[in-house]
């Protein structure tokens, strides 16, 4: 699943050690997110978009957009 | 691609799931110490005493039922507090890698016993077969959270 974790983060000016700390995650969760190899429960997703202050599908892409899948 | 280069500027102050996580570790760890150094007293005249805990050779009685205790006790108490410090990503790791310490056992275990009922291999060795499952537990547990 893409994501736009790293674009969000480089925004704020914060380290990946931050972001965890701000998430209550280990930095290689955050690491882990960032490259795509491993997608974030829903609670850590919704943590997410409440940091980040945006909706959930504003910051993962599914890639299913547009092909009828609800 | 990681910015570890970003946060060593500053120490950060440990945070409360942090200084469980470590503290599971460091349980843990000790209890290793404790029994590596108490088994190195308890047999004086062997210079690699602690290898014979990996061995099949023959133990004290004391030292087996303190190791015993140590191993139950302490891991059940290290293992709670990791359990309940550990993050999402921590947790898929521990998860699949159980799974594949499992597989070890699932597979290896009925394949060596039906071989030796057909005297065609040694007598099945549950400890073997454990450090066969920790090892791969190990490998997999590392790959998933540090690849």
């Amino acid at each position: 699943m893409n994501n736009k974790l790293k674009v969000l983060r480089a925004m704020r000016n914060w380290s990946q050690a931050e972001l965890a700390d701000r998430l209550d995650v280990s930095r290689q969760a955050v690491n882990a997110i960032e490259t795509g190899k491993y997608d974030p429960s829903l609670p850590l997703a919704f943590k997410l978009a409440r940091l980040f202050d945006m909706p959930i599908e504003e910051i993962f892409d599914d890639g299913s957009e547009g092909n009828g899948n609800v | 691609m990681s910015d570890t280069g970003k946060m060593s500027k500053t120490r950060r102050p440990m945070s409360p799931r942090r200084k469980r996580y470590w503290t599971a570790l460091g349980i843990a760890a000790v209890l290793g110490g404790i029994l590596g150094a108490w088994l190195q007293v308890d047999q004086p005249g062997n210079s690699t005493a602690g290898l014979a805990l990996i061995t099949n050779g023959p133990l004290t009685a004391n030292f087996a039922i303190g190791a015993s205790i140590l191993w139950l006790v302490g891991m059940l108490v290290s293992m709670a507090i990791y359990h309940r410090s550990i993050d999402d990503h921590e947790e898929r790791a521990w998860l699949w890698a159980g799974t594949a310490g499992w597989y070890v056992v699932m597979f290896a275990a009925p394949v060596w016993w039906v071989l030796h009922r057909a005297s065609l291999a040694p007598p099945a060795d549950a400890m073997l077969l454990f450090v066969a499952s920790l090892i791969v537990n190990g490998v997999v547990w590392l790959w998933l959270k540090y690849r």
